[in-house]
């Protein structure tokens, strides 16, 4: 579970990869990945790139049409509380480690 | 399913260094995240990453007596308000903290989508930029 929510949080770390997911949330449907480069004036290779990582984060689910490979956004694992439940239990167990380093740190200085 | 976080720690530090640490803005701008803050019901802080990018989190404080400091918690542009608390008690010959994150449900919903688009970098940029922090403080000392 741990894994799921760094890939959620690693797919949407890059603002390229937000405006993506944004455009086919928007879309409401599918779209094919060269309709994306042209949209975006980005390569398809660039454009394949963050897709397999948005898909990696089941964030955008992919099916194959003939030669073209079409995309459409899946918000689901951003409406599970769960997730976010996990991930300010990491969140806080590393902020109270970090304060413990921290007057540790002053204590021998 | 709990929609409240808890966390105990103990430290072998006295309560009062404690409270400075999660109480004073240089030292929480040190260990945790930059931040504008005064130990004062009704301030409104914000805290500021260090990392590119990151929401910063703002709220207001509700309570901050010695020991217990309360203070909402919002990542700017979202509308989802969350409930930080923090509770001192000395323990042994040192202090036993309690952290309390409540109102997490209502990320839930369309909020997560609104949430998404303003999250601007992402967390997890914010976390490195803690543990960055935290590898400096080790090799530097």
């Amino acid at each position: 579970m741990q894994d799921n929510i760094t890939k959620l949080f690693k797919a949407i770390a890059d603002p390229t990869r937000r405006e993506i997911f944004h455009a086919l949330v928007l879309a409401a449907s599918s779209i094919s990945i060269t309709q994306i480069s042209t949209q975006f004036d980005m390569s398809r290779q660039g454009v394949t790139k963050h897709i397999k990582i948005l898909n990696d984060a089941g964030l955008v689910k992919m099916k194959e049409d003939g030669r073209n490979r079409f995309c459409l956004a899946n918000p689901k694992p951003l409406k599970e509380v769960n997730k976010w439940m996990q991930f300010y239990a990491q969140f806080w167990d590393d902020s109270l480690n970090s304060l413990d380093n921290y007057l540790n740190a002053n204590k021998n200085a | 399913m709990s929609k409240t976080i808890t966390k105990e720690k103990v430290f072998n530090h006295p309560i009062g260094q404690i409270w400075d640490a999660i109480t004073k803005a240089e030292e929480i701008s040190t260990w945790f995240l930059e931040a504008d803050f005064k130990p004062e019901k009704g301030y409104k802080y914000t805290f500021n990453s260090s990392g590119e990018n990151c929401s910063p989190i703002i709220g207001e404080v509700l309570e901050a007596n010695p020991y217990t400091l309360i203070y909402t918690w919002v990542v700017k542009d979202t509308p989802a308000t969350t409930t930080v608390t923090w509770k001192l008690e000395s323990f042994k010959n040192g202090t036993k903290l309690y952290l309390e994150h409540s109102g997490i449900e209502n990320y839930s919903g369309e909020t997560a989508i609104e949430m998404f688009n303003s999250f601007n970098g992402g967390w997890d940029n914010c976390i490195n930029g803690l543990t960055d922090y935290l590898k400096e403080e080790v090799n530097a000392g």
